[in-house]
């Protein structure tokens, strides 16, 4: 239950920058941080992972002294699971809470739906939604804490190679995230001499996947690359294995958070490679062994990837405010000069599009167990 | 033909799902008027009873099946109390649109009570496959196409042969006459709302082990049953039936032989088209023959 060295020498090292450059509030005033996040509906699944991670998060660095000396104060509104919803909750923010900064989910089509308000509030926000269209359309106030879409698609694409693969087949969940890491990942394919056999979609709310299944099956298909969100990602996981297919099967990180790999036996994974944003283990170094441990404690539940990009999120807010103060443009400034900052989960180096985690990495359930390892870790280059 | 006997095996038990969501629908709209528009939230409330009884308490799988769905009667039972009496006296939009608000608030509360992260609710037949003419089948697809089968014979037999099944089809008729004729209407209502609560807990139950349990399954569900009522005959009960497989085998055969893109499209379409071309649905009477 305690938090690491690094991270207090970070906090700390930011309050002394802080101190000397100290913002003109009055004393004891919280600096408002927003979160429009999904809590409820269908994508609260991870949402709640990353609700949590930014509590923890707050809790943290007001432990370690605030921003300054004054509460860093989390508000958060419910982004739902619709656009409407999400660019509502971020508006309802911006003009009732007056943030400094905000949060934002991890569905692109909720990112998209909501560069325009950024742009127009002028505030820096986070995301992790991993379309490349989010970043084009970011107007330089977003910043995205998870590898892209594309990033991932690379990383799915070079490691087909490795399984020497002829064959792929592509099942995507039918919106922007899905279509977008299809199409990169079908386009990296053929420049790799590589054509994918077929490309099957499915929608947001489909719960039977044996249809495309069989298609790919019918068409040849010697490995399956899905891009999918987290519970239907489980479900088409066991399917494959309903359906008695044994083509390996190369998933998006949906698929390996700890959320769908409970549902899931050790057989549903075998065979199965996760081209995922971090490898969130103990086994990784101290200050994850920190998160793990201290995020099982507190939720009951194992922390994910996703909550870890906006915990990491978090305290490069925390940084950031404590060296330029709450200014949205110099906090826009600052996290956008970042190249290497050390984040539990990913070194975090935010490109001119605002993209700030490069990497992805690869990992495969140990034999006859649901315990996960690490393959290889992949930097597209 | 392989490939066919997978899918027609999976869109059969797809489609019973819906079929006894639908009939869980029409049994109340027969008998209230009521179009439940929280019909597949009962779906999901009769899964997480199952998540509650199987899981959360440990009860061996008779215990807990039959505790699931004891507990899916109570809930029918609440729900008329709680949601239909006090309703019953405003316009009809009222009720529905309370329904509507009912459903949103299952959801929540079940958000609430198990969290977001889905469940694996256990199947009697967990990993149980048998190959058929080199298809890889499901036992429990086809268990739930069989039991699906057989509580459609006990809903006929109770319907048709027992004097509280004559009596509701007497309500659902017309409520005045059953009430000259000194049935006790509102004991029927509440039946109504029992039977259809636990025709929904039957196919949550079902759908459990071949979904997972998830506090969001609920909209889905209700969007095809509401297809496939429509396409059957509102307030036809083999109407549900038939507008349940109907859509369960368009949904899994159109994703295969058209368009996975295009699938929900087929199912929807074909609902538009019967509301254009034969409103009154496959087994639906015609609105001016009624009464």
């Amino acid at each position: 239950m305690s938090i690491t060295r690094r991270t207090i020498l970070s906090l700390a090292a930011g309050a002394a920058v802080g101190a000397a450059t100290r913002p003109a509030f009055a004393a004891g005033e919280p600096i408002v941080v927003g979160a429009a996040i999904p809590t409820t509906g269908p994508l609260s699944l991870s949402g709640k992972q990353y609700f949590n991670t930014l509590t923890m998060a707050e809790e943290d660095i007001n432990k370690a002294g605030g921003v300054n000396g004054r509460p860093f104060k989390l508000v958060v509104e419910d982004a739902g699971a619709s656009n409407s919803t999400a660019v509502s909750a971020f508006v309802k923010l911006v003009q009732e809470s007056k943030p400094s900064f905000v949060f934002l989910s991890s569905y692109s089509t909720q990112n998209l739906a909501t560069a325009p308000e950024v742009i127009k509030a002028k505030i820096p926000v986070m995301y992790a939604g991993g379309a490349d269209a989010v970043a084009d359309n970011a107007g330089g106030w977003m910043f995205r804490i998870r590898p892209t879409d594309s990033v991932a698609a690379r990383g799915m694409a070079q490691f087909v190679k490795t399984l020497k693969a002829t064959k792929p087949g592509i099942m995507y969940i039918q919106n922007d995230f899905g279509q977008g890491g299809a199409t990169a990942a079908a386009k990296l394919l053929e420049a790799n001499g590589i054509t994918p056999v077929g490309s099957e979609a499915y929608g947001q709310n489909d719960k039977d996947f044996s249809a495309q299944l069989l298609r790919l099956r019918q068409k040849g298909a010697d490995v399956i690359l899905t891009f999918v969100y987290p519970a239907d990602g489980a479900l088409l996981l066991r399917q494959i294995k309903t359906l008695g297919l044994k083509t390996p099967v190369i998933a998006s990180s949906g698929s390996f958070l700890p959320a769908s790999v409970q549902l899931l036996s050790p057989a549903d994974l075998e065979n199965v490679w996760g081209v995922i944003d971090t490898f969130v283990d103990p086994s990784v170094g101290a200050r994850m062994a920190d998160f793990t441990t201290r995020y099982k404690a507190k939720f009951g539940q194992d922390g994910d990837a996703y909550g870890l990009a906006y915990y990491d999120g978090a305290l490069i807010l925390a940084e950031g405010l404590k060296k330029v103060g709450p200014d949205p443009q110099k906090l826009r400034d600052f996290i956008a000069a970042q190249k290497s900052w050390e984040g539990i989960g990913q070194i975090y180096s935010f490109d001119d599009k605002g993209n700030g985690a490069p990497g992805v990495v690869v990992v495969k359930a140990k034999p006859g167990t649901k315990t996960l390892e690490l393959v290889e870790r992949i930097r597209p280059s | 033909m392989a490939d066919l006997i997978q899918l027609m095996t999976n869109g059969l038990a797809l489609g019973s799902v819906y079929a006894l969501a639908a009939i869980g629908f029409v049994i109340v709209y027969s008998a209230t008027g009521v179009v439940n528009f929280a019909a597949g939230q009962f779906v999901m409330v009769g899964t997480f009873a199952g998540v509650a009884t199987l899981l959360n308490a440990g009860l061996p799988m008779p215990i807990g099946y039959a505790g699931a769905l004891v507990a899916m009667a109570l809930f029918g039972a609440l729900f008329y109390l709680v949601v239909y009496l006090p309703l019953r006296a405003s316009p009809i939009v009222t009720v529905i649109i309370g329904t509507v608000a009912i459903g949103i608030t299952l959801q929540n509360a079940a958000l609430l009570t198990f969290g977001s992260w889905p469940f694996r609710l256990p199947s009697p037949f967990e990993g149980m496959m048998i190959e058929l003419a080199g298809a890889v089948v499901s036992v429990h697809a086809l268990a739930v196409v069989v039991a699906t089968a057989v509580m459609i014979g006990l809903l006929w037999l109770l319907l048709h042969r027992t004097v509280i099944g004559v009596a509701m089809r007497a309500v659902a008729q017309d409520v005045k006459a059953a009430r000259l004729m000194g049935l006790r209407v509102q004991g029927l209502l509440a039946f109504s709302w029992i039977l259809g609560a636990v025709m929904a807990g039957v196919a949550g139950l079902m759908l459990g082990p071949m979904w997972f349990a998830d506090v969001n399954m609920g909209d889905p569900i209700a969007l095809k049953a509401f297809a496939a009522t429509v396409i059957g005959g509102f307030g036809s009960l083999p109407g549900a039936i038939a507008g349940g497989f109907f859509v369960g085998l368009a949904e899994v055969l159109g994703a295969s032989y058209i368009s996975s893109a295009y699938k929900d499209l087929i199912a929807f379409g074909v609902m538009i088209l019967f509301l254009l071309v034969r409103p009154q649905g496959i087994f639906g009477e015609p609105i001016q023959d009624r009464g």
